[in-house]
């Protein structure tokens, strides 16, 4: 054995060692309880409960704030938010980055266009949402909304050029009218695009909602951590991150279950071999 | 093969056979450059015809004029006395890319054209049957592109266009990106499919030793502006085996006559 490792690295490419995943799952526990203890010993030991609180302080504060009953409306205040955002950016972007994708015409008219925005800190706009749609929940959704379509509008409309015009081509040989050639075709290719975009982009529904509620706001889980901060409540702080993160996962796993049950045969797997000569 | 004497006499002189394709000083110019032209060609029902040149002497241009998708600079395109004017939906055309829409189980991609050409479905369903079994694909129906090798990529291609029945094949150097012995297994597997639809084939390729194993006749294009130099008429016997009719000495004949034409230096 020694001998092989030496004569190469060759015999260690082979393979990793491979755990079941029940243990997979226990050593990730594992490891985030050592994470959550070893700040919470951090935090008693050095005193730095300030500056980075400490589990047992952050429950207590989201208990508080889900006693007050203000968890729920702030949640829902920001997943409306979001949610909102999210779907309209989604549409719009989809939609636009989908024709101007398969129309070379109107993708070239538009492409310095399109180059110029790509580059810009899309964050930089938020000032500008509050002047034009207020500090209420247009705002959020606006803005939270646009953060979204660029990325499914840049996702599709980028993936979506990239398609073979040969296979076009080809499919009008094989009979195809216009009708065919968008709904068999191109929707189909551009779908993957948009699922790309919309994962890529669904982070961005709740970062606009967030920066909505920093920039000027009244309530929501956003207004609720920069109104702690201004408190030097570090635990309400991390509870609202928490809150964030635990939201986001959720997020996540629908769109993964969506998009399995969309696009199924982006996941077949292995390479099939006749088995009969023919 | 006294069977095969009657049933495949030597062609006449004067073939009366009809006239599938046309060219009549057909040109093709692309912006200031001369690609191809003037070239004057006819194809006859039930031949198979390969064509060799050297690359860019405007082989996959003259098929793209049959197909419909490219307009001549100068000159007719005929398809059965008919002027191409617009997409020819009467040919089936394969390349060596794969168009296979990698959503589509294979048996869908199969149908594809019968969708396009709204057949109606209790018919569909047979002909994609008959299509994937006579490219070997029994079997493969349920299985998406990216889990197929090349070459059964290659037969989904050809079943595709087979489910369709087209009355000429266009195959545009269809087995450029397989290896040797596959692409020999596909020449054995083309000759049957020639002989038992009795399409007309017209077969582009730079390769004289599959041009000289499959067709009845080989026409050789000169280099840029590529017009026909040479045509030779491949007397070996029918049907063929691709891998005896290698070492009959006409075949060696034929291979030096066009090897010459071609003058690749
Ligand atoms: N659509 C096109 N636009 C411009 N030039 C083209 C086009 N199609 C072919 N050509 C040119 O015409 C010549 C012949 O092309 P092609 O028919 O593809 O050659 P071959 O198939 O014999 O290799 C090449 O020089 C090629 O670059
Ligand atoms: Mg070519």
């Amino acid at each position: 054995m020694s001998m092989f490792a030496k004569q190469g690295g060759k015999s260690r490419t082979g393979r990793l060692p491979s755990l079941v995943p029940e243990s997979v799952a226990a050593i990730q526990m594992g490891i985030a309880l050592f994470a959550l203890l070893a700040w919470e010993t951090v935090a008693r030991l050095f005193r730095t409960d300030f500056w980075t609180s400490s589990p047992s302080n952050v429950m207590v504060e989201l208990w508080r704030w889900a006693a007050s009953g203000l968890l729920t409306s702030d949640l829902q205040l920001t997943l409306t938010e979001a949610g909102l955002g999210f779907l309209i950016g989604s549409a719009v972007g989809g939609l636009i980055g989908f024709i101007l994708g398969w129309n070379r015409l109107l993708g070239n008219l538009f492409e310095p266009f399109i180059l110029s925005f790509y580059t810009l800190p899309k964050i930089a706009l938020a000032p500008l949402f509050v002047l034009w749609f207020g500090i209420g929940i247009t705002n959020k959704v606006m803005f939270s909304g646009m953060l979204v379509f660029f990325m499914v509008f840049f996702t599709t409309y980028q993936g979506t050029r990239q398609v073979d015009r040969d296979l076009v081509e080809n499919a009008r040989l094989l009979g195809a009218q216009p009708w065919d050639i968008w709904t068999k075709i191109a929707l189909p290719y551009s779908a993957v695009w948009v699922f790309t975009g919309i994962r890529i982009g669904l982070p961005y529904a709740l970062i606009g909602a967030i920066v909505g509620e920093f920039v000027a706001a009244e309530a929501g889980v956003g207004f609720r951590i920069k109104e702690a901060t201004s408190f030097f409540n570090t635990a309400a702080v991390f509870a609202g991150l928490i809150i964030l993160m635990v939201i986001s996962i959720i997020l996540l796993g629908i769109l993964k279950f969506v998009e399995s049950r969309a696009l199924g045969w982006q996941s077949a797997k292995g390479s099939i071999q006749p088995e009969t000569q023919t | 093969m006294g069977m095969t004497a009657l049933t495949m006499p030597p062609l006449p002189a004067h073939d009366d056979r009809e006239t599938v394709i046309d060219f009549q000083g057909v040109v093709a110019r692309f912006g200031g450059l001369h690609a191809m032209g003037p070239t004057s060609l006819t194809v006859k029902r039930g031949e198979f015809l390969a064509i060799v040149g050297p690359s860019g002497c405007g082989k996959s241009t003259l098929l793209n004029m049959v197909a419909g998708t490219l307009k001549p600079s100068e000159g007719t395109v005929r398809y059965k006395g008919e002027l191409v004017d617009r997409i020819n939906h009467n040919v089936g055309y394969i390349t060596q890319k794969n168009f296979c829409l990698p959503w589509r189980t294979v048996e869908a991609n199969v149908r594809l054209p019968l969708e396009f050409r709204k057949h109606p479905k209790a018919e569909t369903a047979a002909r994609v049957a008959a299509a994937l079994e006579k490219v070997g694909l029994k079997g493969f129906e349920q299985a998406y592109p990216k889990q197929l090798s090349g070459g059964m990529l290659q037969r989904v291609m050809i079943a595709r266009t087979l489910a369709y029945s087209p009355d000429l094949y266009l195959m545009d150097e269809p087995f450029g990106s397989l290896d040797a012995q596959l692409r020999t297994r596909m020449h054995g597997e083309l000759l049957k499919l020639w002989q038992e639809t009795g399409a007309t084939f017209v077969f582009v390729t730079h390769d004289l030793h599959e041009a000289i194993t499959l067709a009845d006749r080989v026409v050789v294009m000169s280099k840029r502006p590529g017009r026909p130099k040479l045509v030779v008429d491949i007397d070996l016997a029918r049907p063929r085996d691709v891998i005896d009719v290698q070492s009959d000495p006409a075949f060696s004949a034929y291979f030096k006559r066009l090897w010459t034409a071609l003058d690749v230096h």
